[in-house]
């Protein structure tokens, strides 16, 4: 293949080259020493937005207090269950002490869950529980009841009568079945309120104006919306301003995001329903400590929900739910 | 359509008729589609819904016509989603820390730009398949648009630059006004230019076209620079229409724009397509979205549709070519 030696030398010495730049890039990655101190594996549905920021900094409080290393790694989209199983794998193959995760699919997780109970690692579930008893213990918030709360805020503000639409965000999964169950079973208590359009926003933003813009086309007399995650709410108040309704159709989100916030205090958006996921973080990295010392842990941890409006937004506690970080 | 398809056409007049109806297809099915959406739903036909339909189209039909370009050319690029996520956190990033919106919205492109480049100069010089080197940027551009915002939304930005993705001249949305203006351009391009003959000549038979002297390399960067290129204008325009950086916006889209592009009757293996095909393909997929949520169809149900159609669409267009070919078109 190669005319002389010289040329196969120079071929070997390119591919050294181009290997020892791979190493080079690996070389950040790659702080973790021998073993030292107890490591646990923290695995997020994915990393990238403010609710797994806030976990992740919950989650590092707690292990500066208790004296253990965390390892935090999550796909790089919530939909990407493949993704997190091999993640999860790889902290097992580490031997972490214990695994603190929320699972992007609650059936798809089990056999990985599995896998790292047979290898003695405890295993607690944050936010997103999985389908099988082997979870230590599942810190997270309660969604049904983050759903009705929805509903209840946003029937008082439209005055208990009135269509509404409803934009979960993907289909089939666990917290957003939960908060969609918890708003429709409440609002259909309400006689004069009607559910008229239930649209997924796939947690893109982009989609979330979309399905907005169809839903106010075809309910043009829409008194109130209700979002159940950040991505959504991003979308639909855009949408809302865009078309003119902003403030006219009342909007509550679930969670907390700057964006949400900040539309919240221009007025687009009315009610806040906002989780703890500094707590999911922090009780759930404690509660890893308990179980690596052998202490028994509650089978379920309620984080709480908590409805932000104008009203309380200025209480210190609701300052502190709002704005954990600072 | 190229000179020798046409002069066909003008030698045999009853066959002529019989094939121009024929590459009329997809639009008829978007007629079909427009009238049956009208029937069931009261609000189909309204003024309104049709810009909101034009508007929400914009952006992946921008991103298709890249696609279009990379796909006649026997190619496929896999990180336009991701190319129009950093080119918009770019944007936006810059007109957080104070840059001219202008310059912010030129250097987002130019980064959408540049990320092209970089997949034509290792296609063509490393003579590796397309879709591993795209599917790398894919990451890589991802990867970047995460790190730069540590994940979070960027907002805040200048109201001004909402005007792209919100604003109205005459009327008219300013995102189907810009999507109308790039149409044009890459349609007289792609037909009237060299740089567009070439790309037919590379994806019909890439040898024949080096032999007859086509610096091939030159022009195959190019294909993918163009591609890049509009996901970088995709990319500011879906910005300023969320008036935030979305570092995660655009997951997915790649395969929305070969969808599209392959509907509107290309071939994935190269010397076929147009983009009023790909335009058109683009709108079947965003009015059928657009109508499945007027009609409050499932979001299970809205899928299968969705992909049922793709396939329909297709497979029709496969028959109706074997059929011309014999008819000698």
């Amino acid at each position: 293949m190669f005319s002389n030696t010289q040329n196969l030398i120079k071929k070997l010495l390119q591919l050294a080259a181009v290997f020892g730049f791979l190493m080079f890039l690996m070389f950040p990655g790659c702080k973790e020493g021998p073993k030292e101190k107890i490591r646990f594996a923290v695995a997020p549905k994915t990393n990238a937005n403010p609710f797994w920021l806030t976990v992740k900094a919950g989650a590092e409080q707690a292990a500066k207090e208790s004296g253990v290393k965390i390892i935090w790694k999550g796909p790089a989209e919530e939909t990407d269950i493949a993704g997190q199983v091999a993640i999860i794998e790889d902290f097992l193959n580490k031997r972490v002490d214990a695994l603190v995760m929320a699972a992007c699919d609650a059936k798809a997780l089990v056999p990985t869950v599995k896998k790292a109970v047979d290898a003695g690692i405890p295993v607690i579930t944050i936010d997103s529980d999985v389908d099988s008893d082997l979870p230590l213990t599942f810190i997270a918030t309660d969604n049904i009841l983050g759903g009705k709360k929805a509903a209840q805020i946003l029937s008082n503000l439209i005055g208990g009568k009135g269509e509404v639409g409803l934009i979960p965000f993907i289909p089939g999964a666990a917290t957003s079945i939960m908060r969609e169950k918890g708003f429709k079973d409440e609002i259909s208590k309400y006689p004069d309120i009607e559910l008229v359009s239930t649209l997924y926003c796939y947690s893109d933003a982009a989609r979330g104006m979309s399905v907005t813009e169809d839903m106010l086309t075809s309910h043009p007399d829409l008194s109130g919306i209700f979002t159940a995650n950040e991505p959504g709410a991003a979308g639909c108040v855009q949408a809302l301003k865009s078309l003119g309704f902003a403030g006219k159709v009342k909007l509550v989100a679930f969670d907390s995001g700057p964006t949400e916030i900040e539309e919240l205090k221009k007025g687009n958006i009315q009610a806040l329903i906002v989780q703890n996921p500094y707590n999911m973080g922090y009780l759930g990295v404690k509660a890893a400590v308990d179980a690596v010392h052998g202490k028994s842990v509650e089978k379920r941890i309620d984080t709480g929900v908590t409805v932000v409006t104008m009203e309380n937004f200025n209480e210190p506690e609701i300052q502190k739910i709002l704005f954990p970080l600072k | 359509m190229n000179i020798k398809a046409f002069k066909k056409i003008l030698i045999n007049k009853r066959q002529s008729y019989i094939l121009f109806f024929e590459r009329l297809t997809p639009f008829f099915s978007l007629v079909i589609m427009f009238l049956i959406l009208g029937f069931l739903s009261p609000y189909f036909f309204t003024l309104n819904n049709l810009l909101t339909i034009g508007i929400q189209v914009s952006v992946i039909a921008i991103m298709a016509i890249g696609q279009t370009f990379v796909i006649i050319s026997a190619g496929i690029d896999l990180s336009v989603g991701s190319v129009l996520a950093l080119s918009g956190i770019i944007s936006a990033v810059l007109m957080r820390g104070g840059c001219p919106t202008s310059l912010a919205i030129i250097a987002g492109i130019g980064v959408g730009s540049f990320c092209g480049f970089i997949n034509g100069f290792i296609i063509t010089r490393g003579k590796i398949a397309p879709f591993i080197i795209t599917l790398g940027m894919m990451g890589i551009a991802r990867g970047l648009a995460l790190i730069i915002t540590g994940g979070n939304p960027v907002f805040g930005l200048p109201e001004n630059f909402s005007f792209l993705g919100n604003g109205r001249i005459f009327g008219i949305p300013v995102p189907i006004i810009i999507m109308s203006i790039i149409v044009v351009i890459a349609y007289l391009f792609l037909s009237r230019h060299i740089l567009g003959r070439y790309t037919y000549a590379i994806g019909s038979n890439v040898e024949a076209a080096r032999l007859s002297g086509i610096d091939i390399n030159r022009y195959n960067t190019a294909v993918y620079i163009i591609s890049g290129m509009l996901a970088g204008i995709a990319g500011v325009l879906l910005t300023s229409r969320l008036v935030t950086g979305q570092p995660t916006a655009g997951t997915g889209y790649e395969l929305d724009t070969i969808a599209a592009v392959v509907i509107g009757g290309a071939s994935l293996m190269g010397g076929q397509g147009t983009i009023i095909g790909t335009i058109i393909g683009a709108f079947i997929m965003a009015t059928l979205r657009n109508g499945c949520n007027l009609l409050n169809i499932s979001a299970f149900w809205q899928l299968i549709i969705i992909g049922a159609v793709i396939i329909l669409a297709v497979y029709y267009d496969q028959v109706r070519r074997r059929h011309s070919a014999t008819l000698g078109g």
